[in-house]
């Protein structure tokens, strides 16, 4: 469904180039859930960008569902983002819309119907417990609900792949574990799930695919992974 | 579609209800921006109106020989109107009543009235007083008249001596023509850059927001729609805050103000015009307040 092949990505903006990432290549089947671990700065976060066509990679092809997202057109990188969910690190909502209208937002792009929306939205902001705040701004909510509704957004469309980059990081454990266990649930429903993450204890519980990255480099990619930084 | 332009419309309005700080900014400059436009438009008339009321004092007049007989002087008349078109009119004034003018003039002045006792018979020659659309016309006019098929009926012609007036008259007009055209030019650019320069900046405020938009797969008019209608609404609110500060000053200073613009009617020429002022200030403040914030959102919509 995904496959990164010989992606390397050079970074100009400071004096000196910046290699986040450097010929990495793997693969991600429909239905999978993959976790990408490293440490802060290992390429975690490009990655879940190049995937999103965020940046464009200065070397190497990304294909999703066959096709080269190097060569898609607007209204492609469109339907592409439509089709992913993405959990950014530093959440990416909508300041001026309040908790209840950025989960529409999702739905009102991809030209689902008012009916449609005032049955989902509720639903999805039950779900991850956001429903007594659905008329607040982002701006009033705290870190842990900030994550919150950013996975509420990501899930409300249902897409066929969902990106989560460190979707845990603001979240104490028990509610990190109901964001798990929500990915797991989504995931059983056969939905691609990719976790970015450096959380230690969600790798072990999981006991699913895990690439392992290392100053833009893979290291290690197991079945069965296991947390080994 | 009816549903998205729905949504559109729907975020226009919650992103002008919702921004009140950045839209009253967006709002005042655009006002200014209206309200300067309308300005140069009544600046405009009143500058016509100067020029056309001095043009009107300007005429030159042809005397004809003592000897000429009205028919031929009538003749000359006639085609004079037929001459390019250019001459607005043409009075004619017969000997008598030139004297009969020049003793209305100067009743209660016994001097003059003995002066002309004195002289005898009728001193006046007929003639013809001639206005023309333009000032520029006049030289042509004389031009014709004393080389023309007429030329020894006629025994002068005043143009001669008033051309330096004329002249100075025609390159003031047309100075002031220039002037008001260059100084519409600059302050209607200077405006269209301050306006544009304050809806970046309020754009500038919304980048994140509109990148997070793009990354979710909103296509560019989802987007750009909701500014769009902000835009309008800004440009509405403008023209109409113009109109309401141009109305009421008008009404108020209008008495005072025809004092000291020579019996120039500012508020009838604005009730005048109104609809075509209204036209071009609606085009202005739309045309400005979309091209601005479509300029400024599609900077950030690369991505």
């Amino acid at each position: 469904m995904i496959k990164f092949q010989n992606i390397s990505k050079i970074y100009h903006s400071s004096k000196t180039p910046v290699v986040a990432l450097k010929d990495v290549s793997f693969e991600i089947k429909q239905g999978e859930f993959v976790s990408i671990v490293g440490k802060s700065g290992a390429g975690k976060t490009t990655l879940v960008k190049l995937l999103i066509s965020e940046e464009k990679p200065s070397r190497g092809e990304i294909f999703f569902k066959g096709k080269k997202i190097g060569e898609m057109c607007p209204a492609d990188i469109q339907y592409l983002r439509k089709r992913i969910g993405v959990v950014h690190q530093d959440y990416k909502l909508l300041t001026s819309k309040n908790v209840k209208e950025n989960v529409e937002y999702i739905m009102q792009v991809i030209g689902a119907s008012d009916k449609d929306i005032s049955r989902d939205v509720p639903q999805v902001l039950e779900m991850v417990g956001l429903l007594d705040r659905q008329t607040n701004f982002p701006e009033e909510l705290s870190g842990g609900e900030k994550q919150r509704l950013a996975i509420a957004r990501a899930l409300i469309h249902r897409p066929e792949v969902i990106v989560a980059d460190e979707p845990t990081g603001n979240l104490d454990l028990y509610n990190t574990f109901e964001i798990i266990n929500l990915l797991k649930k989504i995931h059983g429903l056969g939905t691609t799930i990719i976790l970015a993450t450096h959380n230690r204890e969600i790798i072990e519980r999981l006991g699913h695919r895990v690439i392992t990255l290392e100053k833009g480099k893979i290291i290690r990619d197991d079945q069965e992974g296991k947390f080994i930084l | 579609m009816l549903t998205n332009l729905k949504r559109i419309f729907r975020f226009g309005w919650q992103g002008f209800t919702r921004n009140k700080g950045l839209g009253f900014q967006v709002i005042f400059i655009m006002t200014v921006a209206v309200f300067l436009i309308t300005f140069l438009f009544l600046f405009q008339g009143l500058s016509d109106f100067l020029i056309t009321q001095a043009q009107k004092k300007v005429d030159i007049s042809v005397y004809f020989h003592r000897e000429t007989p009205e028919e031929e002087i009538l003749e000359v008349e006639k085609e004079l109107y037929k001459f390019s078109g250019e001459v607005e009119s043409v009075d004619y004034v017969s000997k008598e009543k030139a004297q009969e003018l020049f003793i209305q003039k100067h009743q209660g002045e016994p001097l003059y009235l003995q002066a002309l006792k004195e002289v005898g018979e009728n001193p006046f020659l007929a003639s013809l007083n001639i206005k023309a659309k333009n000032p520029t016309q006049y030289a042509q006019i004389s031009e014709f008249l004393t080389h023309g098929p007429f030329k020894n009926l006629i025994q002068k012609v005043s143009y001669y001596e008033n051309k330096k007036v004329i002249d100075r008259l025609f390159a003031l007009t047309s100075n002031i023509k220039t002037g008001t055209i260059i100084l519409s030019l600059i302050l209607a650019g200077l405006v269209i850059l301050i306006t544009f320069n304050t809806i970046k900046l309020t754009i500038l405020s919304s980048k994140e927001e509109i990148s997070t938009m793009r990354l979710v797969g909103a296509s560019s008019w989802f987007i750009r729609g909701p500014f769009l209608i902000q835009s309008i609404i800004y440009g509405v609110l403008a023209v109409f805050i113009t109109n309401l500060i141009f109305g009421v000053s008008l009404n108020f200073l209008n008495p005072k103000l025809q004092i000291w613009l020579l019996d120039f009617n500012l508020l009838t020429f604005f009730q005048e015009n109104f609809p075509f002022l209204l036209s071009v200030q609606f085009v202005f403040a739309l045309g400005l307040g979309i091209a601005s914030f479509f300029l400024a959102v599609r900077k950030y919509l690369e991505v």
